[in-house]
């Protein structure tokens, strides 16, 4: 780029990143546009030597100037005259409305993969004219035989072309009825003779014309009607690629030598810690027969303990850890190690029956447990539900609803009607109220209604439970505390509201269920105090707590 | 030989050609002579003759027009009162590598052999006398070879051209069938073969779909294509089976995209393909066109006849390798019949030179209607959600070039009008940003537009009027007939993820 108006300013470079001004060509002096042209060398993209076309050129010039794009000629397409197309592509097609996912190949859409040529036709047809009717051959059969004839030529002799191998008809005829229907079988041998007679005019070549592959890779390279050729192959005789499987080679080589000769120094060394040991104990031998004369002479009794290895206690877990870690000096650990190897394993050694006895007692031991356990945690409940979980043991006394004959018009709830065996019968109960637990198995009703009945039952947790049902529950008279509540919580002392409502429809149940019969502390409260309290709870849909008042 | 040689470097040789009067018979292989193009004479190369029943017939590449424009002309279009270059075919030199003369003249060697592989230099014809060594021709030589059929005599050997060449009888007599096996693969300029290695390694590690063009056959191979309701007239070489090069005309599936020679055998294709749009997952659909995504490992046949069928129109395609790492983004309209294959661009399923496209095109039939905008868009769009920037794989064919410049320029401008209304500045990496552009592309486009100068010590963006009146026009154009536009909202794509495993390309 020269600097221009003769200034000899340098010519900042044009950076990609830096913003540059839009001008407009009006925007700018004309003859200084002008003269700012031609600073560049405009790469085209195009093989240097087809730049200097006539034609491109011209489209080019034509791209910068007011004319229409000047076109570069080219051999044109026309639509075929003799040809008729809606016969050969005859299908219909139908735009599928979401877009179209396909993965088939071309081969699985295009069926018997021989076509019969021109050649073929003459032959059949010839062929056919001399069989009756019936035993007419189809051109798709016949296309299949020799799909058939042409397949088992590629697999029995692919190089026919080159060694003129000539596959036999029993080969043939063998394959072909593999492939195909015993039907064709009556055309076999006069197809045979036909494809062996084609194959014979085309140098016994496959008989569809095919594109011409890699043969010899260096023979062939410069043949360009040799197409596609596999890049794996190149790749194995690229010396670079030799160079890595050549470097891997001796890279492994070079490991496998290196942990040989490492093996080896280890060993020397195992050996010379084995001589060290040796000594070791020879001096500790000469050391404790010192020792024991010593005791001989100075007349001291006591366990001969110092003239023996007393470490077989902790021997197994040394021994380990200082054999993995290879640091502490042989000789002390050695002692122990030679001795461990011998007798005192014996000893140790357990059979697989105590094993095997020991474990089940463990397990026992812990079923036992476990049992217990949960004997202690259903301590007083009783499973009345219908089908009670099986280690029910030592109830369903009692558990039973039983009737209420006479006291139903008590005033209170008669809560111990059946609490003759009761172990817990509790002055208090009257003052607990129901707690939000709901107790809703679903209990057959036939023989509820009518008679009342009562049962006690003791929950989780040793809580006393009183189910009742079949109650007539008519113009009971409220318990104080409870009609106290409601009676305070009108709005006005005029007189009531009469409702009339039926008091077992499950409409009205369910809602005075959520009608709160205690403060929420008070509930705390007695939640807390974990002393097994008696309730009362809707047993089931006729239950009517105690607690509800009953309309006035 | 090429223009950018005979304009520039080439009148430096130190071997001036030789020239002379030719007739029919001795106007051989390599000549270059005056060929009636569009009704006026042009310089052209004969790239190879042919013997039918109306007269011999040359293949003719004319200089400075594309490979797509050659074609066999009859003797009549060739101007035998002028000069013919002849291809010069010299006595070898021995060490002609370490002469210093050549020294130079081995750039220019590997310019020619690069563009057009013509033999009209000292090295390329010393090295075909040198020790049985190749011709540089041997690409043609190699397509002229598969004619050993029913038709076989109708064409030269090359054996008959060599002798008809004034000079080549000093050669030893070459077995032609070995000259074409070893072609390319032994090329005498070292470093010619040096920078084919390096393309190979490049083409293997980064799966790159383009390549040399002097690697691929010079001469059209396929003469006649149905493919759906056209007839298509292929541009370029393609390596179909070689017997589809003696077939009047080749019928490809639209579906499928198999091709056959044998009318009945496509026939019978049709009666069995069930495929009606190309085998993959749609991921755009809006009332035009859709999109779909297939991966090339995956449906290696159908990508692989989908690459051989662009090939046909794709110059700098190379499908020296297979399809695998690459996932192609193929465009259809909808009508009753199915999803027609309009246009497609591949994608190379881990870039490292951060392409969003390899190789693109519109099939002829469509082009000119704007589908390449859709493509190129599509490209972009999918770049946006990637978080990436992208570019397209170089080099660009001469339509390519275009096409991306229009749509580079017709964003640019419309963004960078925006700013000069709201008075702002803004940077080259934020209109990458924008458009999921590289930079180099938003600074090769605006130098291109000239856009970008440098004005009082300030690198400034000036918008010329023309391209402002051009946009208006196109604006004033839309509201009347709108232009068809990617709908992003439209996409319905994750970008795919592939483990180590699916990323291996061999098989």
């Amino acid at each position: 780029m020269r600097p221009q108006m003769g200034r000899t300013t340098r010519v900042k470079k044009l950076q990609p990143r830096a913003p540059q001004p839009i001008l407009r060509q009006d925007q700018i002096e004309s003859d200084e546009y002008d003269s700012l042209q031609g600073q560049y060398k405009v790469e085209t993209g195009v093989e240097k030597s087809e730049e200097s076309e006539i034609h491109l050129q011209a489209a080019l010039a034509g791209t910068g100037s007011d004319k229409e794009t000047e076109e570069i000629p080219a051999p044109p397409a026309q639509e075929s005259s003799d040809f008729d197309y809606d016969a050969l592509y005859s299908s219909v097609y139908e735009k599928p409305a979401t877009y179209i996912r396909f993965s088939q190949t071309v081969e699985e859409c295009t069926g018997c993969q021989y076509d019969m040529t021109t050649e073929d036709d003459t032959f059949l047809k010839a062929y056919n004219q001399k069989k009756s009717p019936n035993s007419h051959l189809s051109e798709d059969d016949f296309e299949r035989i020799m799909e058939s004839y042409e397949d088992t030529a590629q697999i029995q002799a692919p190089f026919a072309s080159v060694d003129q191998t000539q596959i036999p008809f029993d080969t043939m005829r063998n394959s072909l009825s593999k492939q195909l229907d015993s039907k064709y079988q009556m055309y076999a041998k006069d197809i045979y003779d036909h494809w062996k007679a084609r194959r014979q005019d085309t140098a016994n070549r496959p008989l569809q014309p095919s594109l011409k592959f890699e043969t010899q890779p260096d023979h062939d390279d410069g043949d360009p009607y040799v197409c596609f050729r596999r890049r794996e192959i190149r790749q194995t005789r690229k010396t670079r690629a030799r160079d890595v499987q050549s470097t891997d080679k001796l890279r492994k080589l070079r490991k496998e030598l290196d942990i040989g000769r490492e093996l080896i120094r280890m060993t020397s060394q195992r050996e010379e810690y084995k001589r060290d040991l040796l000594a070791t104990e020879k001096h500790i031998f000469e050391q404790r027969q010192k020792v024991k004369e010593a005791k001989n002479r100075l007349n001291i009794k006591g366990d001969d303990d110092d003239l023996i290895n007393q470490v077989p206690r902790k021997r197994k877990a040394m021994d380990f850890n200082n054999q993995a870690r290879g640091q502490q000096p042989a000789p002390h650990l050695r002692i122990p190690s030679h001795r461990s190897d011998g007798r005192p394993l014996d000893a140790d050694l357990e059979t697989l029956a105590e094993v095997m006895a020991r474990k089940e007692n463990i397990i026992n031991k812990e079923l036992e447990e476990k049992v217990m356990k949960h004997r202690q945690w259903n301590d007083k409940h009783i499973d009345v539900t219908r089908e009670p979980l099986p280690p029910v043991h030592g109830i369903g006394n009692g558990s039973a609803f039983r009737s209420a004959t006479a006291q139903y018009q008590l005033l209170t709830p008669p809560s111990s009607v059946a609490s003759d065996s009761s172990d817990h019968p509790s002055p208090s109960k009257m003052d607990i109220d129901p707690p939000a637990f709901r107790f809703s198995s679903p209990l057959d009703e036939e023989e509820t209604q009518a008679q009342p009945a009562y049962r006690r039952r003791f929950g989780r947790l040793g809580r006393l439970w009183i189910d009742r049902r079949g109650m007539t529950a008519v113009n009971k008279e409220p318990h104080e505390i409870e009609s106290d509540r409601w009676k305070y919580d009108q709005d006005d002392d005029e007189e009531q509201p009469v409702y009339e409502m039926d008091p077992y429809s499950t409409t009205a149940l369910r809602f005075r269920s959520t009608i709160p019969l205690l403060s929420p502390a008070r509930r705390v409260q007695q939640a807390e105090s974990q002393r097994p309290g008696i309730s009362s709870s809707p047993a089931a849909a006729r239950t009517v707590s105690v607690s509800q008042p009953a309309p006035t | 030989m090429t223009t950018g040689a005979l304009n520039d470097s080439g009148t430096g040789s130190p071997a001036p050609k030789q020239k002379g009067r030719a007739t029919v018979d001795t106007l051989s292989i390599g000549c270059i002579a005056m060929v009636e193009k569009d009704g006026r004479p042009r310089r052209a190369e004969i790239l190879s003759i042919k013997e039918t029943k109306s007269g011999r017939q040359f293949y003719c590449n004319f200089d400075n027009f594309n490979k797509r424009l050659d074609e066999w002309v009859p003797t009549a279009r060739i101007d035998f009162d002028q000069d013919v270059e002849w291809p010069s075919v010299e006595k070898p030199k021995d060490g002609k590598k370490n002469a210093p003369p050549t020294s130079k003249k081995s750039t220019v060697a590997k310019k020619n052999v690069t563009k057009r592989a013509v033999p009209t230099t000292r090295e390329a014809s010393a090295a075909v006398s040198d020790g049985g060594t190749p011709h540089p021709w041997t690409d043609f030589v190699d397509s002229q070879k598969p004619t050993p059929g029913p038709d076989g005599e109708e064409k030269l050997t090359l054996a008959l051209d060599l002798d008809a060449t004034p000079g080549a009888e000093d050669d030893d007599p070459m077995d032609v069938d070995e000259v074409a096996a070893k072609a390319v693969a032994a090329k005498t300029d070292t470093q010619e073969e040096f920078s084919r290695e390096e393309e190979i390694e490049k083409l293997r590690v980064g799966g790159s779909m383009t390549q040399n063009q002097a690697e691929i056959s010079r001469i059209r191979n396929i003469s006649k294509v149905q493919y759906g309701k056209y007839d298509l007239y292929p541009w370029y070489f393609s390596p179909y089976p070689e017997a589809f090069t003696e077939e009047d005309v080749m019928y490809i599936c639209e579906f499928c995209l198999r091709y056959y020679g044998d009318i009945k055998s496509f026939t019978r294709h049709r009666h069995k393909c069930t495929l009606q749009h190309p085998p993959g997952n749609e991921i755009y659909r809006d009332d035009y066109v859709s999109f779909f995504e297939i991966d090339g490992r995956r449906q290696r046949e159908w990508c692989r006849n989908l690459c051989l069928l662009s090939k046909m129109f794709l110059d700098h395609k190379t499908l020296y390798y297979d399809v695998d790492p690459f996932l192609f983004y193929v465009m259809t309209s909808r009508d009753e019949k199915g999803c027609h294959l309009v246009g497609y661009f591949s994608k190379e399923k881990e870039s490292a030179d951060g392409y969003n496209v390899a190789c693109i095109l519109t099939l002829p039939q469509f082009q000119r209607k704007g589908y390449g905008r859709l493509l190129i868009q599509f490209s972009y769009e999918l770049s946006k959600i990637e978080g990436k920037l992208g570019s397209p794989e170089k080099p660009l064919s001469d339509l390519g070039l275009l096409s991306y410049r229009q749509y580079w320029t017709e964003n640019l401008v419309e963004i960078l009008l925006e700013y000069n209304e709201k008075d702002e500045r803004c940077s080259i990496e934020s209109l990458a940003q924008q458009l999921a552009m590289t930079t180099a592309d938003v600074e090769h486009t605006l130098q291109a537009l000239k856009m970008q100068v440098y004005h009082k010590g300030e690198h400034k963006l000036v918008l010329p009027t023309k391209l402002i009146e051009r946009h208006k026009a196109s604006k004033e154009k839309q509201k009347t007939n709108p232009k068809r536009l990617i709908d992003p909202t439209l996409i319905q794509w994750k970008p795919p993820v592939f483990t180590a495993s699916t990323r291996t390309w061999g098989w």
